[in-house]
């Protein structure tokens, strides 16, 4: 499905926020590197779309009126067979109707358990008076106590990108802290410039978070994301 | 239908000029203000026959109605009580004047039905009648060259080089007061008030245009319009510096920004990331935007960061480098070359030479010796040195500049001698210390030198990195 024909649909269901398989087909059609999520209706499906994405796998509940989806038994992480993912599947359906009894229930999004990186945000917010603003952070407790981030106005370029990420204070961290694999700084900056560009065309974005984006040593890839429409 | 730049110039630049509202009360502030207009006529309109004759005594002409004064007006001060404010404007209108500054107060910022009710009735009538109108609630223009001031105090004659902005009639005034004690001069400065027809990006442009202006700085506290102000400072900024000082950084000072002239709040690391974005430089203070306007104008354009650094004891060779890298600079070891040669005269009791020079030993009290013009061409020679720092130890010697003055001007001839021979920016530190009137009286002679002396390591080190931080903007570093 088009990026378009995503947010008519959503629109038309009286939603503003997009599913986070919706938001990565988006995300994935502008180029942003996303690691990708698929809807599975059946079980079938779901054994079917982790052979294609690859083990291990992570599933996870799909229901507009379920959004901890880990209080609900809804997700269920590091499924390496066709077996697993399956008996997953039924166990997470049987879970949630058990929890949430008139939860609407869509399916399930399979995606691949990615490999752990350096854990990066990205975001956008509307400013009254400046439009769009961009922000790019290093994950967890830096970003949430220390207000590590920096800022741009939409549309960025690439000198902005490079000074985004290398003015935070945990820059550091990104060059390979501690024997640590140093992070692909240029990929993190071109997955900026990307998110930019999908957010000019795309006015309709009220707001946008990439968390965490797993920073790797050989590219950069937005694991979870979450969009809002005006 | 915006204000065109010709219009806005004929504005700022006027060849006759009319106050409105002169009195007694405030001792004629605004005909004393413009006493050093010489350029044209100088008319006042007045209908209070008890205010008349001291307005003539003053020598100016009054006229008890606008539409009586002679020939065409290009600007028009107007002072009068807010309630007659809209009908005098309206005058002004029928008259085809080109610019008003309404000084009047009591608009929209008072927060009051009647003050907004007026200001829309202001709006208005210049919109209609087509004037370029600064304010409500401001102090108007200061042109420096044609001697229209804000204040009596200000300096008059000669043009400066610097343009201002401020949302604040204070700052604005005091930009130029305390700015030429500190040899900053400024060109054009405008208290835009309320801003309800011309607004800071307006004059921006006009001052990004404006020859005589090298270098434009800014008091502001908000906009109506933040993404026009982005394209405007990104403009002036690809072709001059623009300094802005924001006021309203705390949540604190964001209410009292909210009274003051009723702006939205952008947080401050978004309103600081989108000035750094535009290429524009963040100042903190009058005296911070003073200092960065300073080393823009005084100190030679370069992108490097490396310093040389230059003390008199071991004690300041420490604390002058420790500023400089606090403030993102770099305190390289020199070139080989360079060490080669100071080990041959450089007096090493009580002194060293790794960079930072300490080297009250070596140039001698009060460096009248050869041997500190040595040092500059050292540092000027060396490839890892990219700007040069020097501290001028008014402690030790402020006293003795002052019974000999012949001294000091030893010392500037060595700094002028090496500011014009190099290319690298140079600063100097003059620190008040304990003799701050008699250094007040050196740095105006050291001003006068064109040498650019802050009164810290501290100033002269935050104040140098955005120099350069702009020099790199330009050359599309970082």
């Amino acid at each position: 499905m088009s990026t378009s024909t995503i947010i008519a649909g959503a629109r038309k269901e009286g939603r503003s926020l997009l599913t986070e398989i919706e938001a990565k087909q988006v995300l994935e059609e502008a180029g942003v590197p996303v690691s990708p999520a698929r809807l599975a209706r059946t079980r079938d499906d779901a054994v079917k779309m982790a052979k294609e994405l690859g083990y291990p796998i992570v599933l996870k509940i799909v229901s507009p009126q379920i959004t901890h989806k880990s209080d609900v038994g809804g997700v269920a992480l590091n499924l390496t067979s066709a077996d697993e993912v399956g008996a997953a599947f039924d166990g997470i359906i049987a879970s949630a109707k058990r929890h949430v009894p008139d939860a609407t229930i869509e399916g399930v999004a399979v995606q691949r358990m990615e490999k752990p990186g350096i854990e990066v945000i990205v975001g956008m917010t509307k400013d009254p008076q400046f439009g769009p603003v961009l922000m790019f952070g290093l994950g967890g407790v830096l970003v949430e106590v220390l207000k590590d981030v920096a800022f741009r106005v939409v549309p960025i370029n690439e000198r902005d990108a490079r000074q985004m990420v290398h003015e935070i204070k945990g820059f550091p961290l990104l060059e390979g802290y501690r024997g640590h694999d140093p992070a692909d700084v240029a990929r993190l900056e071109q997955l900026l410039i990307k998110v930019s560009q999908f957010i000019e065309q795309h006015p309709e974005v009220a707001e946008l978070d990439l968390n965490p984006v797993f920073a790797y040593k050989d590219g950069a890839l937005a694991v979870d994301a979450r969009i809002v429409l005006d | 239908m915006p204000i065109s730049p010709d219009h806005l110039r004929r504005v700022l630049n006027p060849r006759s000029v009319v106050v409105v509202g002169s009195k007694k009360a405030d001792a004629y502030m605004w005909l004393r203000n413009y006493s050093t207009f010489k350029d044209g006529p100088l008319y006042s309109v007045q209908i209070d026959p008890n205010e008349i004759p001291g307005i003539e005594a003053m020598g100016v002409q009054n006229f008890t109605s606008l539409m009586d004064v002679p020939g065409d007006i290009d600007y028009v001060m107007l002072a009068v009580p807010r309630p007659v404010a809209p009908r005098v404007l309206a005058d002004c209108a029928k008259k085809g004047v080109a610019g008003v500054a309404l000084f009047t107060s009591g608009f929209a910022e008072t927060g009051e039905e009647e003050g907004i009710r007026l200001q829309e009735q202001v709006l208005q009538i210049a919109r209609d009648g087509k004037l370029a109108l600064i304010g409500p609630n401001c102090m108007g223009l200061y042109n420096r060259r044609l001697g229209i001031r804000q204040s009596a105090e200000q300096g008059a004659g000669e043009a400066g080089d610097v343009g201002f902005i401020s949302q604040s009639g204070t700052h604005g005034i005091n930009f130029g007061l305390v700015g030429e004690q500190y040899g900053v001069r400024v060109s054009t400065s405008i208290s835009i008030g309320n801003a309800i027809v011309l607004d800071v990006p307006d004059y921006l442009d006009y001052l990004a245009d404006d020859p005589e202006t090298k270098v434009i700085a800014m008091y502001i506290e908000g906009f109506k319009d933040g993404e026009r102000f982005v394209r405007s400072l990104r403009r002036a900024a690809s072709l001059k510096a623009v300094v802005v000082w924001k006021g309203g950084v705390t949540d604190a000072g964001a209410r009292a920004t909210a009274s003051h002239t009723g702006a939205l709040a952008t947080p401050t690391a978004v309103f600081n990331a989108v000035v750094r974005q535009a290429g524009g430089l963040l100042a903190t203070s009058l005296e911070d935007t003073i200092d960065v306007v300073k080393a823009l104008l005084y100190a030679k354009p370069a992108t490097g960061r490396g310093m040389g650094l230059m003390a008199m004891t071991g004690g300041q060779s420490v604390v002058i480098t420790d500023a400089f890298v606090e403030a993102g600079l770099e305190v390289p070891r020199l070139s080989e070359a360079s060490y080669e040669q100071l080990r041959g005269f450089f007096n090493i009791i009580g002194g060293s030479y790794q960079n930072p020079l300490d080297m009250g030993g070596t140039i001698g009290y009060g460096g009248g010796t050869g041997n500190m013009k040595r040092l500059f061409e050292i540092l000027d020679a060396d490839p890892h040195v990219d700007a040069i720092a020097m501290e001028m130890a008014s402690g030790f010697l402020a006293r003795m500049w002052a019974s000999n003055p012949a001294s000091l001007d030893t010392l500037l001839d060595t700094l002028v001698e090496h500011r014009d021979r190099s290319s690298k920016p140079f600063v100097a530190v003059l620190q008040p210390q304990h003799v701050e009137d008699v250094v007040r009286q050196a740095r105006l002679r050291v001003q006068e030198r064109g040498i650019a002396a802050f009164a810290s390591f501290e100033r002269a080190a935050r104040a140098l990195r955005r120099a350069i931080d702009y020099h790199r903007f330009k050359a599309g570093l970082d």
